[in-house]
């Protein structure tokens, strides 16, 4: 009577040994999915914040209040008039609401001259404001940036009223 | 008995099987990296790096007819690749501060790109090769690396397209390629 208690509650360790077994990896398997699935989220937003970025880099570099032209010419690739970019600052925040926002909402775009000088604007800059649980809100720290390298034409320099091409970069910031 | 233990047996290669099938499973999502978002960047910038390049004007301090000195812009690739690949061998026809065009190219292109892809920005490797096509042979003109030396040899590579140039001497291409 003895053994046959003692082989019952063997058998009894056995099986929740192999029911604990089961549940770690089922914990194991859960714990896994919700990292793995939150990560994916974020990968999934990043990418989808630099496919904008991107977006909005292009729309930028031939928008006409800043492309190079000359007359009815085509217009310059790879190019953006230095006056029209001082000048834009202005343009962009006189008409930001009616505008501007529908084509970049919450972006940061800069433009740097790299060689031979080395100044910057900021044509555009609009963060977005995320509200914390105590209710203060504060600027968005998710960001994706894309970076574009350009020429900044000078049209006052250069030889030949052919314009001095400066060495610059768009850098396009879009917050989420 | 025999059969008892032979069911048991079946029961732990459940588990190791499901136990492989995970690490498997996490093994393949931990390892694997999401490179379409940096692949459009690199080929965004590449091509935008060797357009801007080629079209920037370089500011030559070079000596005039009359012998005296002179700070005018030349254009990288119309004006001062050209004056590269045509005296190439002998004494070029712009000496911007004292230098062959070749020379001087090598070193304004080479602190553009370190300046703006380099270690400190946007923390690039490249490479920029340009080479003239002459009776099907290909004399290099500059070829420059990233400061790391490394240069883009592996398969992660995006190239900015080969950049033609006709000149009198052949036909000039550069090409820029970028990697992480």
């Amino acid at each position: 009577m003895k053994y046959k208690t003692k082989k019952a509650q063997m058998r009894m360790m056995e099986t929740i040994g192999v029911m604990f077994i089961f549940f770690v990896l089922i914990l194991f398997g859960i714990i896994f999915y919700t990292k793995y699935s939150e990560v994916a989220f974020q990968e999934k937003q990043a990418e989808k914040m630099g496919k904008k970025a991107v977006e909005i880099t292009s729309k930028t570099i031939f928008l006409p209040e800043l492309i190079c032209s000359r007359g009815e010419a085509e217009p310059e690739l790879y190019c953006l008039d230095l006056l029209k970019v001082k000048q834009a600052q202005k343009t962009f925040k006189n008409n930001f609401g009616d505008y501007y926002f529908d084509l970049f909402p919450f972006t940061k775009i800069t433009v740097s001259e790299i060689y031979p000088g080395n100044e910057s604007w900021v044509l555009y800059n609009k963060p977005k404001k995320v509200k914390l649980a105590n209710g203060t809100l504060v600027g968005s720290k998710q960001k994706e940036s894309t970076h574009f390298l350009l020429t900044l034409k000078d049209s006052v320099k250069g030889k030949e009223k052919q314009g001095e091409y400066k060495f610059g970069m768009l850098t396009v910031e879009v917050f989420s | 008995m025999n059969s008892k233990g032979q069911i048991e047996l079946i029961g732990l290669v459940i588990i190791v099987i499901l136990a492989t099938l995970g690490i498997l499973f996490m093994a393949k999502f931990s390892l694997v990296e999401d490179t379409t978002k940096k692949v459009i960047a690199r080929e965004f910038l590449a091509s935008s790096a060797m357009g801007a390049l080629m079209k920037t004007s370089a500011l030559c301090e070079h000596q005039d007819y009359y012998g005296n000195f002179i700070k005018e812009p030349l254009f990288i690739q119309n004006e001062l690749l050209e004056d590269c690949a045509l005296y190439k061998n002998t004494n070029s026809e712009y000496q911007c501060n004292n230098l062959h065009s070749c020379d001087f190219l090598n070193k304004t292109i080479g602190a553009l790109l370190n300046k703006t892809l380099g270690k400190g920005k946007l923390n690039k490797r490249y490479e920029f090769k340009s080479y003239l096509l002459q009776n099907q042979n290909e004399i290099e003109l500059i070829y420059l690396i990233d400061e790391g030396g490394r240069g883009c040899r592996k398969k992660d590579t995006d190239s900015s397209g080969a950049f033609p140039l006709p000149t009198n001497a052949g036909q000039v291409i550069s090409i820029l390629k970028l990697c992480d």
